[in-house]
């Protein structure tokens, strides 16, 4: 069963709107691929035009090796997992699950049998002759997935499927969903502008910003190895550090941002000095500490501390500079460095230059509150 | 109810709307009711006759009608033919509906719905009369066959009941396409989708999902249609032949031409009877109540 997925040169036009522009991408036979982006990126277009419902302006969409052009909808070898689920609300359970088959015209008893099948892979065996007005929501989401794979396609698609569950739910049906992937085997395109699906789900992700693909890569690689601007900012929390290349150093670069030190990062694209770069500074990669230490370090003074249950964030208006936020391990786990501080102290920041990113480019307006003397207050 | 109302308008107010609305019944619509109920079933009398011996209680006027073999005819000729109307209005109207409701840009659905209702705001006599020119042995619908090379003779159009059915179909298409464009339009679209996703055809999805959603659509269509229709007066009497007469016209032959009021109240109600009938057995096939109905 081949469920490859090719987009070759794809764009969509609606009038003036561009909403996709011209995209390459393979999508891999059995793969978890999500596509992850804010809502009106371009990606439930791209769904759509996967599954048939939109036919590209431009391009063409095959899978499995064969052109979809000229394929309708109802022919292509692809499910649907709509965001509302779109469950038919005058039909049974077992009525929702056979309907595909029954639209195959395979006989009543081989329906029931897959039916049986698919209620026991989703957990709800038991339940076909229920209304499915009368499930719970987590029930409901089963059943649009037992529908969908009841057709046996070779990718499924899944639009948001999990948006209108609670958080526990949620969390539950990731796990889920991904062991029913692996189960069938089938590929799984997923729709979401949650990085929290994509990244625990996903085998890669497409990270889309106004309808084109900013990067493609696995789930860790997107999170250490931002290619744009954008996916730095969307993927997770960040600091970012506009400024000047001064120094390269094969692949660390130094980066004067108007800080009292400059800043020292890794970067993968050419860089030479004198070059506009921001460099990205994860939350939970800075060293906080007090200033007790012999070298040089940022200094910068604690506005504020939140309780985040595993860790603290801290936020810290840095001497001269932008506020930065910074995940600390709390005193309770015994290894903080920041037991002694609190809101107002002095403390000292560091960060790794191995783990921090330079991108070119400094767009990035940093919101820098007032230079805060830490001389004065020390 | 009451205590709504009271709650919204003050008691002044509440008293003023519930006693319209109840003299606005009883005055409008039970006593006259009752009025043609009591009529029918007394003999017609000359005025000096009223309340004397012979204005008793007798059955006189409906055996009249089971014993006119032509009249029972015309009765259920009328049946079928309003049958036969709604179940085209119905044919015509569905896709029409569905386009509005489902296809349609806002745009390009507020256009037809306004090219739909622009005819309406002329009298129903005259759209009738149009229908009666454009039907005429030498009018232009025998021309333009004629000029297409499809005809090689003027077809009598107004002398069966084509004439009659086109022209209620015409006349009532909007209390068809109404009701059935709110049922189809309240359908959320992914149904659609997720039925042509699922590999149906346009058939089938319209059978297993869009057609069972718009069940009381339906129903309402049809019952409003079924009424006007066998309601009806102008069009079979401008658009039909002495073959093609309607059992409205018999109706207005006892009160007008004969004079009989109490026989044509028989006939007026036994009509009332049939429309009652129809709109139950719709209901229970449709499987909607009165609620669904009013929605």
């Amino acid at each position: 069963m081949d469920g490859r997925v090719s987009l070759n040169q794809v764009a969509m036009r609606f009038g003036d709107f561009t909403a996709i522009q011209p995209t390459s991408l393979e999508i891999e036979s059995g793969e978890f691929f999500s596509f992850l982006g804010p809502s009106g990126c371009g990606k439930t277009t791209l769904l759509n035009l996967i599954s048939g419902f939109l036919t590209p302006s431009e391009g063409s969409v095959a899978i499995g090796g064969t052109d979809m052009t000229r394929v309708p909808v109802n022919r292509r070898p692809t499910a649907m997992i709509f965001q509302n689920l779109a469950l038919f609300p005058l039909m049974s359970v077992y009525q929702n699950i056979e309907f595909g088959l029954e639209v195959r015209g395979i006989d009543r008893r081989e329906r029931r049998r897959r039916a049986d099948e698919l209620l026991e892979l989703v957990a709800l065996v038991g339940s076909g002759d229920k209304p499915v007005v009368e499930l719970s929501g987590g029930q409901k989401q089963r059943i649009a997935i037992a529908r969908a794979l009841a057709v046996e396609p070779r990718v499924l698609l899944l639009d948001e499927p999990l948006s209108a569950l609670d958080l526990k739910l949620r969390q539950h049906m990731r796990t889920e969903l991904k062991a029913i992937q692996r189960k069938t085997g089938i590929t799984f395109i997923y729709i979401t502008h949650d990085q929290g699906e994509a990244l625990t789900m996903s085998d890669r992700v497409a990270v889309m910003s106004e309808g084109r693909i900013q990067q493609v890569a696995d789930p860790m690689t997107l999170y250490r190895q931002p290619a744009t601007d954008f996916v730095a900012n969307f993927v997770g929390e960040t600091n970012c550090f506009p400024g000047c290349v001064t120094v390269v150093a094969g692949e660390m670069v130094t980066l004067e941002a108007g800080l009292a030190l400059p800043l020292i990062g890794r970067s993968s694209s050419p860089l030479k000095p004198g070059d506009e770069a921001t460099l990205y500074v994860r939350p939970e990669q800075w060293q906080v500490g007090g200033i007790n230490e012999t070298h040089l370090p940022l200094l910068g003074v604690v506005r504020s501390e939140h309780f985040e249950g595993a860790w603290l964030t801290l936020e810290i208006a840095l001497d001269q500079g932008p506020t930065v936020r910074a995940h600390v391990p709390h005193a309770g786990a015994g290894v903080g460095l920041d037991d002694q501080l609190a809101v107002g102290d002095v403390c000292r920041l560091d960060h790794s230059p191995h783990q921090a990113i330079v991108l070119p480019g400094a767009k990035v307006e940093a919101s820098r509150e007032e230079a805060v003397d830490v001389a004065a207050t020390a | 109810m009451w205590q709504q109302l009271r709650n919204r308008f003050g008691l002044p107010l509440t008293m003023a709307i519930v006693s319209l609305l109840g003299i606005w019944l009883i005055a409008m619509v039970l006593l006259p009711q009752w009025q043609m109920v009591d009529y029918s079933f007394h003999p017609s009398l000359l005025p000096a006759e009223r309340g004397g011996v012979k204005d008793v209680w007798s059955l006189t006027n409906y055996a009249t009608f089971f014993n006119n073999d032509i009249h029972l005819a015309i009765f259920f000729k009328t049946i079928w033919s309003s049958v036969l109307v709604t179940g085209l209005t119905l044919i015509v109207s569905y896709p029409l509906a569905y386009y509005l409701a489902k296809v349609a840009t806002p745009g390009q659905a507020a256009l037809c719905l306004l090219l739909l209702i622009i005819p309406f705001w002329i009298n129903e006599i005259l759209r009738t009369f149009a229908w009666y020119i454009i039907f005429a042995f030498r009018g232009p619908l025998n021309e333009l066959l004629f000029a297409l090379g499809l005809i090689d003779r003027p077809i009598r159009f107004l002398s069966g009941d084509l004439g009659v059915l086109v022209g209620m179909v015409y006349a009532y298409i909007l209390f068809m396409v109404f009701p059935l464009y709110n049922a189809i339009e309240s359908l959320d679209a992914n149904q659609i989708r997720a039925a042509r996703d699922l590999g149906a055809g346009w058939g089938r999805t319209h059978r297993r999902i869009v057609i069972p959603h718009a069940k009381p659509g339906i129903a309402t269509g049809c019952i409003m249609t079924f009424m006007l229709a066998a309601g009806s007066y102008a069009v079979p009497a401008l658009l039909g032949s002495p073959g093609s007469r309607w059992f409205t016209q018999i109706i207005y032959n006892w009160f007008f031409e004969g004079g009989d009021w109490n026989q044509g109240a028989a006939y007026a109600f036994l009509l009332l009877v049939l429309c009652i009938v129809f709109v139950t057995v719709i209901m229970r096939v449709f499987k909607v109540g009165l609620g669904d109905i009013a929605k």
